[in-house]
């Protein structure tokens, strides 16, 4: 039977990785009604999707495994129609429209804590809690805030900007303070079998890293993205052919050949000519960016208001100016960007603290306004 | 905790324990070798093979040892398929819709390999197509399986009737009894199947150990190679523990099966009486006149059948979504498809009773799921 007084219940997603499993082990010695849960997000069966990924079979099993070690119940999910339909299918259009998807972004705002929250719900939970690298505030309960995490070569909060400010009150994220060393020696001491695993780089549905293979599978036979076109510059010099547009990405300097004289990088997919169009870093920089999807967990600065924005992950924030009167949410750098990638995220930040963020839907380029 | 989940497994019941010890401790020697340690074990195995053969009234020459119940129908269906190829003939191997995956998997096989392979429907009165099965056999099927009783919903299917006809084609019968053992009665001089399939962890003895009865004149060849045991059809060293557990087991499902049998469709009656009333739309899967005892099989609609499991869980009641599979993962059952057709929005929730079931139990476990089912929101529709 229950004690008189009953602890909270906490549902904490459970990758097999040593990061959730670590997680999951903190809320238990925080005297937390610990239950554990996988969200299996693909078929798995007849694939052949390598194991070493978090999400495979194998990251059930060690999930299952991390949760009898730690004495907690733990449940598997089928949320595989939400993931392929919000994630996947989303993947595969986007780089059939020449853009770079960020999947991670999609799922963490799109299946992820949403499913997580719905079966919490059912099964009495009073909140969530995930194994990011992210720290949460939750000391103004109207407005709850999300911080970088303290590890800096491991902070998620780019991944998390898209979590619908609603449910920010019910997410804990007990790594947010650790460093990844922390972490891992954590998970030995506690005899975690997931303490040595490696880390999980590849998108969890790619995990070969080869995700031409996938769009093949998903895209209809000869589809542009995928058909060869030509590698101009801004001038309309072509300067060879390439083998489909979606092996490309905005602000990538491998594959493209060399023996140009200078440094040429991707500065801009066309998908409607399927050109990719190459360019030096100064004819790359970007004064600003249309950002689309939005998603504010502070209240959104008004127009001319300095920001800080993170355009890529692993990048530092840089300063810019909203610039939104009447068109789309804008952005204007305080110096030209390289690599402003269309499809990828551009999260806010005031300090470490994340305002939220939105997708990038346009980089102007400096020399096409002229 | 209240464990309903015996079809799932059971645990070990100390007979079977004491007799598999007494092998594993003292007379571990090998039963080919050809001293006091070997004959001693060989002893062992052979009263082991007797002890099935006379609880299903077969001859011990008739007994195979194999590793489970999986292995079993592989054994019956492949096997079997590998013997008319051997005589030239191409395979057929037809099987009813609800038959558990091990024997489907093993039927779909045959076809891989270069021979066929059909399912005869089974409907929801428990009924199976006669005239589909008719038809099969009138095309060459060699071999038909059709199980004693159903794992997810408790129907026990017409194999007489199904042996019958089989035998008038002169096609081979199989029948899985791994659920039905210990439930119904089993007999193969009462139903002359020609081969019959048999686990141990679902009656109270050990995970891999399993038997397949062949009758006596029916050709099967073995799928894996090398020695001479069990007759070469199942070459390795046996597992003479298991062997010996295995047929305890047996032994004792089938002397208690008429009166455990009464008690759990007293408990399973119960059980559904508590639940009837209570949950509205709430079917009754398997509901036929012939029924095993065991299991109880509902249908409860607008609940996500992942989250009402883990909530029973949490109130510390294990069931089932049907049948236990890879990892904990729940997918969509193929029983109740096949019988039912595509149940949308409709948790399927299996009970199944054993020997650690009391009266008490499936009252609480019934209180326990209306409790869960109180806090479950309705699924939502899809937007």
């Amino acid at each position: 039977m229950k004690n008189a007084t009953k602890s909270q219940r906490i549902l904490v997603a459970m990758s097999g990785g040593v990061d959730s499993s670590v997680a999951a082990a903190l809320l238990v010695q925080q005297g937390y009604d610990v239950v554990g849960a996988t969200m299996k997000t693909f078929c798995y069966s007849g694939s052949e999707m390598s194991s070493k990924t978090c999400c495979g079979l194998d990251g059930i099993a060690d999930a299952r495994r991390v949760s009898d070690t730690l004495g907690i119940p733990h449940y598997v999910f089928d949320v595989e129609e939400d993931f392929t339909r919000e994630v996947i299918d989303d993947f595969v259009s986007e780089y059939a429209r020449g853009r770079t998807p960020n999947p991670c972004v999609r799922c963490n705002s799109n299946t992820k804590f949403k499913d997580l929250m719905k079966r919490g719900r059912t099964l009495g939970c009073d909140g969530i809690a995930s194994g990011h690298y992210v720290r949460i505030d939750h000391s103004n309960i109207d407005s709850p805030a999300l911080y970088r995490g303290v590890d800096t070569s491991k902070d998620q909060s780019y991944f998390l900007w898209g979590i619908p400010t609603e449910m920010l009150p019910l997410l804990h994220f007990p790594l947010g303070d650790l460093t990844k060393q922390e972490v891992r020696e954590q998970a030995r001491a506690l005899g975690l079998v997931t303490a040595d695993k490696p880390e999980s780089q590849e998108i969890c549905f790619v995990p070969t890293g080869d995700y031409r293979d996938l769009l093949e599978k998903r895209l209809e036979a000869r589809h542009p993205a995928l058909e060869p076109g030509r590698i101009i510059r801004l001038d309309g010099e072509v300067l060879g052919e390439h083998s489909g547009y979606a092996n490309f990405t905005v602000g990538q300097r491998k594959g493209l050949g060399g023996g140009f004289g200078e440094p040429l990088y991707v500065i801009e997919i066309r998908a409607d000519s399927r050109e990719v169009v190459v360019g030096t870093a100064e004819e790359g920089g970007s004064p600003s960016v249309e950002i689309s999807e939005l998603n504010w967990q502070a209240t959104r600065p008004p127009n001319g208001s300095p920001i800080r924005v993170q355009i890529r992950y692993r990048a530092p924030a840089v300063s810019a100016t909203v610039h939104s009167m009447d068109g789309p949410f804008t952005l204007v750098f305080d110096e030209p960007q390289q690599a402003v990638t269309p499809g990828q995220s551009a999260v806010f930040f005031e300090g470490e603290r994340v305002l939220g963020g939105g997708r990038i839907e346009r980089a102007l380029v400096a020399t096409k306004a002229c | 905790m209240i464990y309903l989940d015996h079809a799932a497994t059971t645990p070990i019941r100390s007979e079977v324990r004491e007799g598999m010890i007494a092998v594993l401790d003292g007379d571990f020697g090998n039963p080919s070798s050809a001293h006091g340690w070997g004959r001693r074990a060989a002893a062992h195995l052979e009263e082991a093979r007797e002890r099935v053969a006379d609880t299903i009234e077969a001859d011990r020459s008739e007994i195979y040892f194999v590793r489970g119940g999986t292995e079993s129908d592989n054994l019956a269906i492949l096997g079997h398929a590998a013997a008319v190829r051997h005589q030239g003939g191409t395979p057929f191997a037809v099987a009813s819709t609800i038959e558990h995956k091990a024997v489907l998997g093993a039927a779909a096989e045959v076809a891989n390999q270069g021979g066929r392979w059909s399912t005869v429907p089974v409907y929801a009165d428990g009924t199976l197509d006669m005239d589909a099965l008719d038809t099969a056999l009138a095309s060459g099927a060699t071999i038909v399986s059709v199980m004693t009783v159903n794992n997810e919903v408790g129907i026990q299917l017409p194999i007489e009737d199904v042996v019958e006809r089989t035998s008038a084609h002169r096609s081979v019968s199989h029948t899985d009894a791994v659920q039905a053992l210990g439930k119904v009665p089993v007999s193969v001089r009462d139903l002359p199947v020609d081969l019959l399939s048999l686990t141990g962890h679902k009656i109270y003895g050990a995970k891999g150990t399993g038997v397949l009865f062949v009758r006596r004149g029916v050709d099967i060849a073995p799928l894996i190679f090398g020695g001479g045991q069990e007759r070469a059809l199942r070459p390795g060293t046996e597992d003479v523990a298991g062997a010996v557990g295995m047929s305890i087991a047996v032994d004792l499902a089938v002397q208690e099966q008429e009166s455990e049998s009464a008690r759990l469709r007293g408990l399973r009656d119960l059980l559904q009486s508590r639940l009837e009333g209570e949950i509205p739309g709430l079917r009754i899967h398997g509901d036929v006149p012939d029924r095993a005892p065991h299991i109880l099989n509902v249908g409860i609609p607008n609940v996500d059948p992942e989250a009402l499991l883990a909530g029973l869980d949490l109130e510390g009641i294990a069931a089932s979504a049907g049948s236990a599979c890879e990892s904990g993962a729940q997918t969509a059952s193929h029983v109740l498809e096949a019988l039912y057709g595509r149940l949308e929005g409709v948790a399927a929730l299996r009970f199944s009773l054993g020997h650690s079931t009391t009266e008490d139990d499936v009252i609480h476990a019934a209180e326990g799921t209306l409790k869960v089912l109180e806090r479950m929101p309705s699924v939502e529709t899809p937007a």
